[in-house]
């Protein structure tokens, strides 16, 4: 597992350590396969299933999880040393919670149309486990640098499984992507519209498949 | 030391003045986008009930020259100030709070259209109910002779998207242009939707339009929503048309 | 009458699992047992019950534009909306930890079933969606009481109905990729489809 918890001895690292030293690639390439937060680690459905009813909103909500923990972890990572334990869970909360509202305030200023679609789930980004969890699992024990590759893992991990739900939604829902309709550009004028893709329904369905394939690929049995 | 407890005070108290003045300063700095945002919506669809608009359409510009709203109560006669004596501003009136009084106190806004020459060529009226899930609200716009609809523009907070959702949709309100409210006694009969869709040409007639297939909850809705307010308005369309 | 149809709604047809996804993570996590699911959804209903009305409290009188009036004049244009977020999960995690210390003292048992779980509510996506939904829904705070009892309500039958399913399925035979995760998604699918059936229903 890529993560490092708060109990694991401190591993003096070389100083030359590059940059993006393979330790490091790590950070960002296991969330997006073994290690991903939605698919493996079972975090972040919540908001991943509402909005991914088409591909912009969902792609909105990527870069805004992304800027969130990213940040978050960046945060905590700086001032992990100075965070008392008791008020521990408190202070990351309220990181989350400004960053969070800090997202929706510029939403609401410069992309109002994306604003009102999304609505509350901007605001569930604060109660997305992910950000939490990787808060508590890397954030709390590592150096700044660091913790910013874990968050870009994450984000990019979470955001591509939400995407790939959303493109079979818009696909078979709408016959769209990102609301240029595909379908009659490649000459199908009457592409049957699937109202299942639509619903909740086919969200759960679609993820589930995805789910089954990424696990069958990767050999994760949960028990 | 990190432990202690005036430690933990000075921290939070530390934490939350930093957190809080960096909101604040976010807040107030964003504020006037924001409103310009929500401005821009609103006039946006009001325009949309007569005009085609364009992503790089002076939106706001367009509305300060062709727009001229007033505001009336059920009877027709232009209300000026409210019942604390503030000057009433009919973009700001909010037609969800309206629809929560009785007819008789409510606050009904007119956007009149008008052309080059200053002559009203459409009137616009707010429209609002029920759908299936939530609300549904919307625009129409009637054409010089009060009776015809010249555009309308509708939308929802919640209704399935690919079912009731489709009021939205261009050609779903694109089928109300050119339908009659009062029918040829004078009466106010307003446009409903019938039944299910792909309805025969026959009965698409000047007060009845297609339907949605699997939403007649929400086209029940909308039916219900247009009769209302044009019975609403009806005492001042007659107060305009006479 | 409007309150019995905001709570049926908010059971049924705007289910917080089905309707609106939210509480999924420790649905999943907790949905094994039915016991444990029934402790959790009885905690959940009960924190919901308390903090959609106590999160009303505080966007009625401090958080929307013009709520701090009774403070004095000059304060009656404040808006401090922004704050929302802050504020509700502040007082939803207050209130979770009242609801700790109270179930510790009562009932030693349940706490220790419930372990890791109860904190955890705290940062369940459908308290906190819930008190975002009675801002959206503009409910005063009777109605808000109601829909924080009702979208309880829901949650709990929904997780009690998948914990039962999930019971039974450990004596299926699961191929390996859809264990525990995917096959739970593929059946909330399916449960979510039937109860889309209570769509249209008006009373």
């Amino acid at each position: 597992m890529a993560t490092e918890t708060l109990e694991q001895p401190v591993i003096k690292k070389d100083r030359s350590e590059g940059l993006l030293s393979k330790r490091r690639r790590r950070f960002v390439t296991d969330p997006l396969n073994d290690d991903n937060p939605i698919t493996v680690q079972v975090l972040g459905i919540c908001s991943a299933l509402a909005i991914t009813l088409k591909m912009e909103p969902t792609l909105v909500m990527s870069i805004a999880v992304l800027f969130v923990v990213v940040f978050s972890n960046l945060i905590i990572s700086l001032f992990r040393n100075l965070i008392p334990n008791r008020v521990r869970i408190i202070v990351q909360l309220a990181v989350i919670a400004s960053l969070v509202t800090l997202v929706n305030e510029v939403l609401k200023a410069y992309y109002y149309d994306m604003y009102k679609v999304l609505s509350v789930y901007v605001g569930l980004i604060i109660t997305n486990c992910i950000i939490m969890g990787r808060l508590e699992a890397f954030a709390m024990g590592n150096k700044a640098w660091d913790s910013i590759l874990d968050g870009f893992g994450s984000g990019f991990g979470y955001a591509w499984i939400i995407l790939a739900v959303a493109f079979f939604r818009e696909l078979f829902g709408f016959g769209s992507l990102f609301g240029f309709e595909v379908f009659k550009a490649i000459g199908i004028e009457n592409f049957p519209n699937n109202g299942l893709m639509v619903t909740p329904i086919g969200a759960f369905m679609i993820l589930g498949i995805i789910i089954w394939i990424q696990r069958t690929r990767s050999g994760y049995v949960e028990q | 030391m990190r432990q202690s407890n005036a430690y933990i005070i000075v921290f939070s108290i530390i934490t939350t003045v930093i957190l809080g003045g960096l909101l604040s300063v976010a807040s107030v700095g964003l504020g006037p986008k924001q409103k310009v945002q929500v401005e821009l919506d609103t006039k946006k669809s009001i325009l949309g009930a007569v005009m085609n608009i364009q992503k790089s359409d002076d939106v706001l510009g367009i509305y300060d020259q062709r727009i001229e709203s007033l505001v009336v109560d059920i009877n027709g006669n232009q209300v000026e100030t409210d019942a604390s004596g503030t000057p009433v501003v009919a973009e700001n009136v909010s037609i969800e709070k309206n629809y929560k009084l009785p007819p008789e106190e409510r606050l009904y806004p007119v956007f009149l259209f008008k052309g080059e020459s200053g002559e009203v060529e459409a009137y616009i009226l707010p429209v609002y109910g029920n759908g299936l899930w939530d609300v549904i609200w919307g625009y129409v716009a009637l054409d010089r002779d009060l009776n015809t609809i010249k555009g309308a523009v509708f939308d929802h907070k919640g209704e399935t998207p690919g079912l009731g959702a489709r009021i939205a949709e261009a050609d779903i309100q694109s089928r109300f242009v050119g339908r009659k409210v009062y029918n040829s006694a004078g009466e106010l009969v307003s446009v409903s939707m019938l039944k299910g869709e792909g309805n025969p040409a026959e009965s698409l007639d000047d007060h009845h339009v297609d339907g949605l297939a699997g939403a007649t909850i929400t086209a029940r809705g909308l039916n219900n929503m247009l009769l209302n307010y044009l019975e609403h308005y009806q005492n001042y369309l007659k107060k305009v048309s006479s | 009458m409007e309150l019995i149809s905001l709570g049926v709604r908010s059971i049924f047809i705007e289910n917080m699992v089905f309707a609106y996804f939210l509480g999924m993570c420790s649905y999943l996590a907790v949905s094994k047992k039915v016991s444990t699911a029934v402790g959790l959804g009885l905690a959940v209903i009960f924190v919901l019950t308390i903090t959609v009305p106590a999160n009303w409290l505080i966007k009625e009188f401090i958080l929307r534009e013009g709520a701090l009036s009774w403070m004095g004049a000059g304060f009656a244009t404040v808006d401090l909306t922004f704050l929302q977020f802050i504020m509700f999960i502040a007082i939803i995690a207050a209130m979770v930890q009242l609801v700790e210390m109270v179930i510790e003292k009562l009932s030693p048992a349940l706490y220790g079933s419930l372990g890791i779980f109860l904190p955890l509510i705290a940062v369940n996506c459908a308290i906190l969606g819930s008190s975002l939904f009675m801002v959206q829904k503009d409910l005063n705070l009777i109605e808000s009481t109601v829909y924080g009892f009702s979208s309880g309500i829901g949650w709990f039958l929904a997780i009690i109905a998948l914990a039962a399913i999930r019971e039974k399925l450990k004596y299926s035979n699961v191929p390996d990729g859809l264990k525990g995760l995917g096959i739970t998604m593929l059946i909330t699918g399916l449960m979510g489809l039937a109860f889309m059936s209570f769509i249209g229903i008006s009373i």
